[in-house]
């Protein structure tokens, strides 16, 4: 949590300096949709006919990992969820929603999930003190540490264990995306959408492919949980 | 259908291109962001694809925190994105606070009717709907289906700022270090982003997307 790098501002110039953050944005809008417009004067009024992203992206809510950027994708090609950890817990609504709303509406071919190293959330997980409102959410980081844990604390390096906990947290993120309903009857029916793991490295901006083998942990998961062949398929009324 | 590899190899591919652009042109940001994030901004915006913020807003890596769902709704009781707020406001410490609304919402679209959508999205469109309910006789007034789902996801931003303005760690960032609450919403067609002012409608917005807003 020790992220923060403190400015030294003066008082006096705080607000005047908050003004021009602001209004750079509003500027740096305006340039963009100029720069669009002089490549394709089109771009806008396709993108204002509908959306149909190939990706579903649900990574960090950390602000150096601007999701569509590291992907070199534009507006309009990743539908995006990002949250503290990039966490899917099984009951929350808010991912829930997106996962149910980009397979069963958009049509996603690809849903990535996208950790980081030195990732302030799983760092905060390990951190032994409560975090009070945030003791709930963490609580699914520490989960995995649970679900890993021979694994985990047979590795002696601390910085080599804060990496692979960020990397088993993104496989079971996964894990989670593929007990739903929506994407193991969507992948029954379409042969799609398919799951990936990735994390991604601040030292260098490269995404590292954790390989995740879809189909194995498809097969693997639904023998507890299937949820692709009930009795009464009502799509609308499953998760 | 099969699905290819194509569209995924494309995407690292892509990511190649953005780390080499990164490294020669910008090595130092590269490195900043390695040591610590300190973003001015957090971002409370939409899910949809067509309103990449960093982009969007011409920034880069490291400028705004980021929690994006359908329609940006924000409920008090949703640990995700309180969690996110918490991180954010109480952490990191951002200067202000940005919910974004868009035109042409298919969140704020299917919250102007009833259909069954399943369990899911009707639980979590529900606040929005109640909303719809609430300022019937307003959006009654508007002529197409387009202005009242723009009207909609409005009304739905001022809403959210409401249950910001009663969150304990933004009022104590607010009475202490002078964090500011903004009200956004992203006109599509135009790319244009807009800010709200309490109760108006698209205050700044150019004459023509006023117009076409409106009509
Ligand atoms: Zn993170
Ligand atoms: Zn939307």
């Amino acid at each position: 949590m020790a992220e923060q790098q403190q400015q030294p501002k003066h008082k006096r110039t705080i607000s005047r300096y908050l003004q021009q953050s602001h209004e750079r944005i509003f500027e740096n809008n305006r340039k963009w949709v100029e720069s669009k417009t002089r490549s394709d004067p089109e771009f806008f009024a396709k993108l204002s006919a509908g959306q149909s992203p190939e990706y579903l992206y649900i990574g960090c809510a950390d602000s150096r990992v601007p999701a569509n950027e590291i992907m070199g994708l534009d507006a309009g090609e990743v539908f995006v969820h990002r949250n503290i950890a990039n966490m899917v817990p099984n009951t929350d609504l808010n991912v829930m929603s997106v996962i149910n709303y980009a397979v069963r509406h958009l049509h996603v071919k690809h849903i990535v999930v996208c950790g980081h190293y030195t990732c302030g959330g799983v760092k905060a997980a390990m951190t032994p003190a409560d975090l009070g409102i945030l003791n709930p959410w963490l609580r699914g980081i520490r989960d995995v540490y649970r679900l890993h844990e021979a694994e985990l604390d047979a590795i002696p390096d601390e910085k080599a264990k804060y990496d692979r906990l960020i990397e088993l947290n993104v496989v079971e993120s996964c894990r989670n995306i593929i007990k739903t309903a929506a994407v193991q009857q969507s992948y029954q029916d379409n042969q799609y959408p398919i799951v990936h793991g990735w994390v991604f490295d601040l030292k260098d901006g490269l995404l590292k492919d954790l390989k995740i083998d879809f189909e194995a942990m498809l097969e693997g998961i639904k023998k507890i949980y299937n949820l692709a062949s009930s009795p009464d398929r009502r799509a609308s009324t499953t998760d | 259908m099969t699905v290819t590899t194509n569209s995924f190899d494309r995407i690292l591919a892509g990511n190649a291109i953005f780390a080499r652009r990164l490294t020669l042109r910008e090595p130092e940001l590269l490195a900043k962001t390695a040591k610590g994030q300190a973003p001015e901004v957090l971002w409370l915006g939409c899910a949809d694809s067509r309103i990449p913020e960093t982009t969007i807003c011409d920034c880069k890596p490291g400028d705004i925190f980021v929690h994006r769902n359908i329609a940006n709704i924000l409920t008090p009781d949703d640990i995700n994105s309180a969690s996110v707020i918490e991180y954010a406001v109480g952490f990191v410490k951002v200067n202000r606070v940005m919910v974004c609304g868009h035109t042409k919402c298919g969140g704020a679209n299917a919250a102007m009717g009833d259909d069954d959508l399943g369990d899911i999205l009707n639980t979590w469109l529900e606040p929005m709907r109640a909303l719809r309910r609430q300022h019937k006789s307003e959006l009654d007034k508007l002529l197409t289906a387009d202005a009242k789902a723009n009207r909609l996801a409005e009304l739905n931003v001022f809403r959210s700022l409401e249950v910001l303005k009663q969150n304990p760690i933004v009022q104590k960032a607010m009475a202490e270090r002078g964090l500011t609450l903004h009200g956004l919403l992203y006109d599509i067609p135009a790319g244009e982003l807009l800010v709200l002012e309490d109760g108006k409608t698209h205050v700044t917005a150019t004459t023509e997307t006023q117009h076409r807003l409106n009509r």
